[in-house]
């Protein structure tokens, strides 16, 4: 063990001494993100938002959903909202596709409700594949909720007469004479609507519980979403450069010379892993300092996020210390390393939102560390435990080690 | 203190070492002489403990040096590679690579200064070992080797490609070391190394012993003649044929070749003998020269080629 961590504190000493090549990694990252970060955040005066595709669910089908129908119709709001009436199987089907922001719910008798000054609630299905606009519709619906509840309220008597007409069958109901009058109510009602409470329409909102990363990506932050994925994909370059040293060592007769003393081969292999794992921990560490520092980046719950990088430094760790014992020398191992580790950040979603990807790519990016890091910080900044991500990772690098520690062990034999 | 007895290893259908034996007492300082391919660094490698797959046996301090691996603090190696970190000071690749050997922190820095003192790099301890010349690259690399003053110490051509400054710092500490007790084993190509700090020569070739001995012991064996060495324009089966009839007890073919040839005469009245014999044949001799009997005559009537071949 004291032998393991000399050669563990000799190689953290001689990488600080010529740390080049990591600050190198720690900083392409940084400027990737800031590149991308300038190139595709929103700019003021590009700041009109796209149609937001909503779709409707009506299971009313009554006065008040009409009247909720009507308002999507207005000039102003038809430039805003695309909406479309179907079922909420279609809606969750086109949110899938990305054809839909979001999914507006009337309940069954929600007019009713509303007529007997009863609560209830209208359910909008955000898109969690977006970041903006499933937002802008809850605050639409927020409004809308704001100015039914109260004219309701205010025009209690009018309601109840209403409702008494509801009774009666739905062809003879004056439509056209009801909505003028709502209509000039809807103006003193926004005027009044810090005194209407409370509020008859609660909004209750949603996000789907799509496949794969659609639940992963919820983050409204550029920079934070888009750090964690630079920051494993140069995680991967830098421990792939330590667990070189293997190979160069076994080149330039260092690896005999050691071999000549009384440490032992799986000393050696031990403090190579380990040194791997601690190095690229504080250096992923440091990448989220840089990040926070910089861009403002959020990473969630430190700890959760401490563990997810551990995994995924030991993932690294034990692949590299794997790769290295397969290959020949360290023109192979450059040859090789920097290709795999490109299709594992193409793959993984480094390089691009998984939910832009071909089905296939996203079949193979749960192969790579790269989408379980990606995931699992999402997870951490969505403020959860990011069990399957850490499971993954762990798992996956301990099967790693057990196939490294043999192999790094006959390179050893010179 | 050391015994190998026929130690034998193979690459393929290569015999590198065949049932070769020695023995080496304390404080004795071994040159062992071949040319390339002799077995010299595989020798060197299978007492390291890096080359396996072999027969034979060594005993070490009277324990099987394989078997038992306490013995390998006991061994110091000074291998033909510079292998030490650049990147750090000597001082720093002292620590290192003295610390995977049992020896306390305070003593080793002690003893690291020391080392580095007498190989002069006292003063340049802390610098980065990248800085360095190549000779003193070098000393740091034989100095690595005795930080933990090993019984036994394998240095495998440890004064290649570096000036005469560094040659000689090398050789005295060689030469200082055995009389400390340690005893050497120390492969080369340069005859005069060993010539002046060994205290026994060994000449092997083809995985064997040839002769071994001192100096004096060796050159007895070509005996009290001079060497003459022919240079010209011939070829070596013509110029072995040319000269077939003069060979016997007066003068005896130590080596021919393409363009040079040795001859061990016993009078230089036989010179004009064999030159009149090469001009009846039309072989061209371009020059000639006449040697004592040296180590380099023994080497050469041993294994029938000179050290460069």
């Amino acid at each position: 063990m004291r032998r393991l961590l000399l050669v563990l504190r000799n190689d953290v000493r001689r990488h600080l001494k010529s740390p080049a090549a990591i600050l190198i990694y720690i900083a392409i990252p940084m400027v990737m993100t800031a590149l991308i970060g300038i190139i595709f955040a929103p700019r003021t005066e590009e700041s009109t938002l796209p149609p937001i595709r909503v779709v409707l669910v009506d299971h009313d089908k009554n006065l008040a959903s009409r009247l909720l129908l009507g308002a999507f119709d207005a000039d102003e709001v038809k430039k805003m909202l695309e909406v479309t009436v179907s079922d909420e199987a279609e809606g969750r089907r086109r949110m899938e596709k990305g054809q839909a922001s979001a999914i507006v719910i009337i309940p069954e008798k929600f007019t009713l409700d509303l007529l007997d000054a009863r609560t209830t609630v209208l359910t909008v299905v955000k898109n969690p594949a977006e970041q903006f606009l499933p937002d802008v519709v809850e605050e639409f619906m927020n409004t809308m909720a704001v100015m039914l509840s109260g004219a309701v309220q205010a025009f209690a008597a009018e309601a109840r007469g209403i409702r008494a007409m509801l009774d009666a069958p739905v062809e003879s109901i004056p439509w056209e004479a009801l909505g003028p009058e709502l209509g000039r109510a809807q103006k003193k009602i926004v005027a009044v609507r810090k005194y209407l409470d409370p509020l008859l329409i609660g909004i209750k909102a949603e996000e789907a519980k799509a496949a794969g990363a659609k639940t992963l990506f919820t983050q409204r932050d550029l920079f934070s979403i888009m750090l964690p994925g630079m920051a494993i994909m140069f995680l991967l370059f830098i421990v792939q450069t330590l667990m070189r040293d293997i190979i160069s060592e076994r080149q330039d007769g260092k690896l005999r010379r050691m071999m000549t003393t009384p440490l032992r081969p799986l000393e050696l292999v031990g403090a190579r892993l380990a040194g791997g794992w601690v190095m690229g921990l504080a250096i992923l560490m440091v990448m989220v300092a840089l990040g926070s520092l910089i861009f403002r980046a959020e990473w969630g719950n430190l700890g959760y996020f401490l563990l997810l990088a551990a995994a995924a430094s030991f993932w690294t760790a034990a692949f590299f210390g794997f790769f290295s014992a397969l290959v020949k020398n360290r023109n192979q191992a450059g040859a090789l390393g920097a290709p795999i580790i490109l299709a594992f950040s193409l793959f993984g979603g480094s390089m691009m939102n998984p939910e832009a990807m071909p089905k296939a790519f996203k079949a193979v990016g749960i192969l790579t560390p790269n989408r379980w890091f990606i995931d699992g910080a999402a997870l951490v900044r969505d403020g959860r435990f990011p069990l399957a991500p850490l499971a993954v990772l762990t798992v996956s690098g301990i099967v790693l080690t057990a196939l490294a520690v043999p192999a790094l062990r006959r390179k050893t034999l010179v | 203190m050391l015994e190998i007895k026929d130690l034998s290893k193979s690459y393929g259908d290569v015999l590198a070492l065949d049932r070769f034996s020695l023995d080496l007492k304390k404080g004795e300082v071994l040159g062992l002489l071949g040319p390339n391919g002799a077995g010299k660094t595989t020798l060197i490698s299978i007492l390291a403990g890096t080359l396996g797959d072999f027969t034979g046996s060594v005993t070490f301090l009277g324990r099987n040096l394989f078997a038992d691996r306490e013995l390998k603090s006991r061994l110091g190696i000074v291998p033909q590679d510079m292998a030490f970190y650049e990147e750090l000071s000597a001082m720093d690749n002292m620590l290192f690579w003295g610390g995977l050997y049992e020896t306390s922190r305070a003593g080793l820095k002690r003893r690291a200064a020391e080392l580095l003192d007498l190989v002069g790099l006292g003063a340049r301890a802390r610098e980065p070992v990248k800085a360095y010349s190549g000779g003193m690259k070098r000393r740091l690399n034989t100095a690595i080797g005795l930080l933990h003053k090993p019984d036994l110490l394998l240095l495998d051509e440890p004064t290649v490609g570096i000036d005469v400054q560094a040659k000689v710092s090398i050789l005295d500490l060689i030469r200082d070391v055995g009389a400390a007790g340690t005893a050497v084993i120390f492969t080369t190509h340069q005859l005069a190394e060993v010539e002046t700090t060994c205290s026994r020569i060994a000449i092997m070739d083809h995985g064997r012993i040839l002769a071994q001995g001192s100096l004096d012991q060796l050159v007895r064996i070509v005996g009290e003649r001079d060497i003459v060495e022919i240079m010209g324009e011939f070829a070596a089966a013509a110029f072995s044929e040319a000269v077939q009839d003069l060979t016997g007890e007066r003068v005896e073919l130590l080596s021919a070749g393409d363009g040079l040839a040795s001859l061990a005469v016993r009078d230089t009245a036989e010179i004009p003998k064999i030159m009149d014999r090469l001009f009846r044949r039309r072989l061209a001799v371009t020059d000639m020269k006449i040697k004592s009997p040296s180590l380099e005559t023994v080497f050469l009537k041993l294994t029938g080629r000179t050290l460069r071949d």
